[in-house]
Order: C-alpha cells, then sequence, then structure tokens
C-alpha cells in the first residue's frame, strides 16, 4: 500500500485524470474530493459491499421461481389495498 | 445499426428457468459488470410466461450469474429513482423514458425480497446497462415483495 501524507487542500492523481484532494480535517473524519471521469465508478465503499452481498445472495442457484410466485399477489385494478 | 448480423446464430442461454436461445442483438453490455461479478459484462435479460411478472438477468460472458428481476414499479407503483449526470453518461445519454428498470429479486426461504436501492437500468436503444449505486437512495436494498401491481 502506498502511503501519503496529505494537507488540506492537496491531492494525489491516480492514473489519468483521477484526482482525491482533502477538503477537510477534523478530529476523525477527513472530507475527500473526488474528480475523475464519468466511466470511472466511486462508491463509498460499504455502500458497495452491501450491493456486492445482496447481488450475491440473489445470484444463488434458484429453483424457487414457484416460491417467489405463490408468495406475490398481483393487484389488479385499484380496487384492491 | 450498425451491427453485423454475421455472428447473429442464436446462442444457447441454459438457465434455472429454462433455455433460451438469444441473438448477438440481445446482449446487453454491463461495462463494469455489477458489484461481486465484475467480471460479468455481457448480460441478456430473459422473458417468459413462466417467469412473468419476473424477468432473468443472465450473464453469457464470465462466470454464470443469473438474477430474477423485476420492474420496481411493479413492487411499488409510485417508485422513482433519479439519474444524475453521471448515469445519463454512463447509460449513453438518450431519454430517462425510455430506460428499463430490473431490480434484483432474492428468493428465500421465507421471502422474496426486492433491492429498490440499486436497480439496474438498461438504456435498449444502446444495449448498455448498469447496476446504480445511489448513495442516497430512500428506497430499501431488501424490500419484502408481497404483491405485484
Amino acid at each position: 500500500m502506498l502511503v501519503f501524507t496529505r494537507r488540506r487542500n492537496e491531492a494525489i492523481i491516480v492514473a489519468d485524470g483521477i484526482e482525491i484532494r482533502v477538503l477537510r480535517v477534523s478530529r476523525d473524519a477527513v472530507r475527500l474530493g473526488v474528480t475523475a471521469p464519468a466511466d470511472v465508478p466511486v462508491h463509498r465503499q460499504e455502500i458497495y459491499e452491501q450491493i456486492r452481498e445482496e447481488n450475491c445472495r440473489a445470484a444463488q442457484p434458484v429453483s424457487s421461481l414457484s416460491d417467489a410466485l405463490s408468495r406475490v399477489r398481483v393487484a389488479r385494478g385499484t380496487g384492491e389495498s | 445499426m450498425t451491427h453485423t448480423d454475421a455472428q447473429s446464430t442464436p446462442t444457447r442461454v441454459d438457465t434455472a428457468f429454462g433455455t433460451f436461445h438469444v441473438a448477438a442483438r440481445d446482449i446487453i453490455a454491463f461495462p463494469s459488470g455489477m458489484p461481486g461479478f465484475e467480471q460479468c459484462r455481457r448480460f441478456v435479460l430473459l422473458s417468459s410466461d413462466e417467469l412473468a411478472p419476473f424477468q432473468c438477468l443472465q450473464s453469457v460472458e464470465g462466470p454464470a450469474a443469473s438474477f430474477l428481476v423485476i420492474d420496481p414499479r411493479r413492487a411499488l407503483p409510485d417508485y422513482r429513482c433519479s439519474l444524475s449526470d453521471v448515469d445519463r453518461l454512463r447509460l449513453g445519454g438518450g431519454e430517462d423514458d425510455a430506460l428499463l428498470w430490473a431490480s434484483i429479486v432474492t428468493v428465500q426461504a421465507d421471502q422474496t425480497l426486492v433491492n429498490l436501492r440499486a436497480p439496474v437500468v438498461i438504456n435498449p436503444a444502446l444495449m448498455v446497462g448498469y447496476q446504480l449505486m445511489p448513495s442516497n437512495s430512500l428506497y430499501p436494498l431488501r424490500f419484502e415483495l408481497t404483491r405485484v401491481f
């Protein structure tokens, strides 16, 4: 792992056109600004991890379509609540 | 249309929900894969009477990945997820109205869950898709599906 010391308003550059800048530093948090091309995904790690876990759970081999179908009731018209 | 139809012999795709034959023009590019399935860059969206109201989003490249999906508006009729400019750019621009939305379904022993927070969005004009990852969505990652609209 590369380790840098950066002060407020200093940045690092990753590859071409990705800039990560320290905007604010407080006691236990750092506010970062990321500038990246539109095709470079940038996410908070925990959000990415949550979605990854949910995708992996969803992609389990399922033979349970009938379970899913039997559980959902198709609402017809607007009369039902 | 710049597709060449020379290689469009239907490809056989075996899924847990049956066998489908898909043509090259049915393949949807996912340039960044999906979280957990980053190597899967090409998918097809399969529909059948047996699957309805669900569809199957199935990888045709990389590790086998097969998702049951549903239009989020069939789970919540007033579902509205806004796209950022970056999202639109990744989807190749075009009208929002033309986009296809597919929320991933997780079938568990006792309940069926729908990921309304991170829907898959597909631009059918360009056959490109990706999974949105909004950091401030109001919708749950695990919405229990009990009825379909």
